[in-house]
């Protein structure tokens, strides 16, 4: 059966777009062409004329046009002073094209961090949110009670940007017609389900308090620069980068870029702490217990795990 | 009879483009370019810790975001006073011209080439086989274009960790330490890379390519041979020559570029600069080419919505305070305008082959001056000199053990500007920090440069400019109009300022 896709760009950089075309095995023209899903629009892709636009877009609001996934990248902007003036399509808000398409979808999927949460500007003079979330809050641009014709909420795709297998995957799996179990912040388990940290190839110097102040090393990075790898939930560290690597390999802290308070109001590249100990510790910790356990982890450290002779 | 045509949503443009042009008997008599969304990246910045623009800014750009790192870290080399060593100065500059090979040809094979397959070209003798080779996804050239731009960014995964928006460049180097086994494989993937670009993209090997260097001689390079004629460059000259594209997109004829920090370093050992795009930047106005001084650049706000002292301002004095008066007074952009020596300026690979002295691009700015033809033909053709200079720097880092990174140590310095060659031209980050805090953050990237509306004096940005002239066959279709835009591969989400209010 033939699917649709129209994808619209709202307050974003266009990194969920250009993380998409990396899809591999299928590539991208297969993957559309093997799930059969025909793109009404991509701004990125779509070569048509002013008039074929609008005509598509009357149709696709009419309800003529059937319209099954509706991918939002992006934050919405609500600025200034809740006019979406900031940005504008056609002349008139965007946000209010947004509203209308959301109501003609099977699924809406928020691609994105920006579109999942808001992102940037989500504090600022732009006013940004979410399509369901405000950051932590339920909520967002649509409100807490809406579903799309399938009967799912906005079914969120963090991530800065989103990693495209998620994108490819999330696809497949819909028209697959198989249920999509979602976490609490509306993201499919299957990648959500993990914490960054789970994969990354200094787990044994994490393992043994062996932890880095200054970057170029090999030592675990929780502790002093930041890294929110045992905090963050994703899959960069399962699915890797190109298949080959991810930040926290490479030695660049995790940012928690899926996280529904990217980009964090505190530095980056520092880690908060209590008495030299993380002041944010992995979900459910017991914070006595981690301060013990660490202790005797440090003292327990081999050699060669100190003197940074492991490789990573 | 004159008419005003918008042009919006204006798509296949990164972020969002609106065009407005004036015709009289379908010639273009006036434009006016504005973006239509504002994100207010450099407001962010302020009051944030002085390392949070590595971070921050390369989250600007989904395509570019690389060289924004690229541009922030070499600003923090300043603020800390600390000489980036060899081998980090070569990872820098493999990331960030992979990135241009990935963005030269993403732009050339999904943005620009399909709107040669609009069927107001159907009755070109080659247009069934533009559609073959550029329609949206199918055409194979497109396909093949995905594959290799997506193959070619596995260096900057190796390198960097993820592509878009790493932060592996910080003050005094990179953090990552690459085994000669990874630099081993990016040589691997550079070398694919090559093959491709010269089966399939030029039809000849680079050294082939390098001998062309007038006009005359692209001429008989096209005709000695069926593989040139049939390469994705063989198709692109001749159907451009069909559509018109070298006589329309003049501009101002003057260019700016800023070239790549790291490449000096080399080019210490090479004793023609010249040669070697990329190297140094420079400023071209007349026929005339001379040495970039950033203190000669400046940002005019004459017929932007922003709140200003005086109208013309270097960046580490500028402000972006939004101030919005309506569409009522001369204000119409939340671009900024930036001027060298009060001058506009283009950037982006045209300028920096005037600006490197290549001579085939000097032999056509002599004889037929800039058009959006030579424009694209500088994109297609930039890898022929970037591939080599990428396996150079590769080469280097494996001939030799070095370090990759040094401490940074204090701030040293309040001031801080990192000016890099991005793929779209000359990016620049103005920093001041204060207190261990950014108190100021001001970016002008390669579109703010393109796209600048008006300035005091009312001369128009370079693509206003460029359209100016312009025929336009069917209004209610203008592909010339698109044709002359996209030649400067426009980047609006990069544009940070940009807004439109009315």
């Amino acid at each position: 059966m033939k699917r649709t896709l129209f994808w619209l760009q709202c307050g974003g950089c266009g990194g969920d777009t250009w993380s998409m075309f990396n899809i591999e095995s299928p590539n991208l023209p297969e993957l559309f062409k093997s799930l059969d899903i025909e793109i009404l629009w991509h701004p990125t892709i779509s070569v048509k004329n002013r008039a074929d636009q609008s005509q598509l877009l009357e149709d696709v609001l009419s309800g003529r046009q059937q319209l099954d996934f509706l991918c939002i990248e992006g934050a919405i902007i609500r600025g200034p002073r809740g006019t979406g003036l900031y940005d504008l399509a056609n002349g008139k808000p965007k946000k209010d094209l947004v509203a209308a398409l959301t109501r003609q979808a099977q699924y809406v999927i928020a691609v994105g961090t920006c579109a999942s949460f808001g992102g940037f500007g989500a504090d600022g003079e732009i006013e940004a949110t979410g399509m369901q979330f405000l950051k932590w809050d339920k909520g967002g641009f649509v409100g807490e009670s809406f579903q799309s014709k399938s009967g799912l909420p906005v079914i969120n795709l963090p991530g800065c940007p989103c990693h495209y297998d998620i994108i490819g995957g999330t696809l497949s799996q819909l028209v697959s017609d198989a249920p999509l179990d979602l976490t609490e912040h509306q993201s499919p388990m299957e990648w959500y389900n993990i914490m960054v940290h789970q994969g990354c190839t200094r787990n044994e110097y994490h393992e043994y308090r062996v932890e880095d102040k200054g970057f170029g090393e090999k030592g675990c990075m929780f502790f002093h620069l930041g890294c929110h790898g045992p905090l963050a939930h994703g899959p960069c560290n399962k699915l890797l980068w190109h298949r080959r690597s991810s930040k926290t390999r490479v030695g660049v802290p995790c940012f928690g870029c899926t996280r529904p308070d990217f980009p964090q109001p505190y530095p980056f590249f520092e880690t908060r702490n209590i008495e030299g100990i993380p002041l944010e510790l992995p979900e459910g910790i017991n914070r006595a217990h981690y301060m013990a356990y660490k202790g005797m982890a440090a003292a327990a450290a081999p050699r060669r795990l100190k003197t940074r002779k492991t490789g990573i | 009879m004159t008419r005003k045509i918008e042009i919006y949503p204006m798509n296949r443009v990164e972020g969002d483009l609106e065009i407005t042009i004036e015709l009289e008997d379908d010639v273009v008599i006036d434009a006016r370019s504005a973006g239509t969304m504002y994100r207010g990246f450099e407001n962010f910045m302020v009051g944030r810790a002085p390392l949070d623009g590595l971070v921050i800014t390369p989250r600007i750009c989904g395509i570019c975001s690389t060289s924004h790192l690229y541009a922030a870290a070499s600003a923090l080399d300043m603020h800390f006073n600390v000489d980036v060593p060899c081998h980090a100065a070569w990872v820098r500059n493999i990331t960030a011209m992979t990135e241009m090979l990935q963005n030269d040809f993403r732009q050339a094979f999904l943005l620009f080439m399909p709107d040669f397959t609009d069927t107001a070209y159907e009755e070109e003798p080659l247009y069934a086989d533009m559609v073959k080779r550029y329609a949206p996804l199918e055409g194979s050239s497109v396909r093949q274009a995905i594959d290799e731009t997506r193959r070619i960014l596995e260096i900057i995964s190796i390198l960097g960790g993820q592509w878009p928006h790493s932060s592996f460049m910080v003050p005094g180097g990179v953090v990552s330490m690459p085994s000669n086994n990874e630099l081993n494989r990016c040589a691997y993937l550079l070398n694919n890379f090559k093959q491709w670009y010269e089966h399939q993209v030029l039809g000849c090997n680079l050294e082939r390519w390098q001998a062309v260097q007038t006009k005359a001689d692209l001429i008989s390079w096209i005709k000695e041979s069926e593989t040139h004629l049939k390469s994705d460059l063989g198709y692109f000259i001749r159907f451009a020559a069909k559509a018109g594209l070298h006589k329309i997109g003049k501009g101002h004829g003057n260019f700016i570029s800023f070239g790549m920090p790291g490449l000096e370093i080399e080019s210490e050992r090479q004793t023609r600069v010249g040669q070697i795009p990329l190297t140094v930047g420079g400023f071209f106005s007349d026929n005339r080419l001379s040495s970039m001084n950033q203190e000669n650049i400046t940002e005019d706000v004459s017929h932007s919505w922003f709140a200003s002292s005086g109208t013309s301002q270097h960046p580490y004095q500028g402000q972006s305070s939004p101030y919005a008066t309506g569409s009522e007074d001369l204000r119409y952009s939340w671009a900024k305008a930036p001027r060298y020596k009060g001058m506009p300026a283009e950037t982006g690979p045209l300028a920096e082959m005037v600006i490197s002295s290549n001579p085939l691009f000097i032999d056509f700015i002599q004889l037929d001056g800039p058009s959006a033809f030579l424009r694209e033909l500088a994109r297609l053709v930039r890898a022929a000199t970037v591939i080599p200079a990428v396996e150079r720097c590769i080469k280097n880092a494996i001939s030799t053990p070095g370090q990759y990174y040094i401490d940074h140590g204090e701030i040293e310095n309040q001031l801080g500007h990192g000016l890099v060659e991005a793929p779209r031209g000359a990016l620049g980050h103005w920093v001041k920090i204060k207190d261990n805090k950014i108190s100021s953050y001001q970016i002008i990237t390669p579109t703010a440069w393109n796209a600048s509306p008006r300035d005091a004096d009312g001369v128009r940005g370079p693509w206003e400019e460029a359209l100016v002239g312009t025929r336009v066959k069917n209004p209610e279709n203008p592909l010339e109009i698109h044709h002359v835009v996209r030649s400067f591969d426009p980047c609006l989400v990069c544009t940070v300022h940009a807004i439109d209010l009315r």
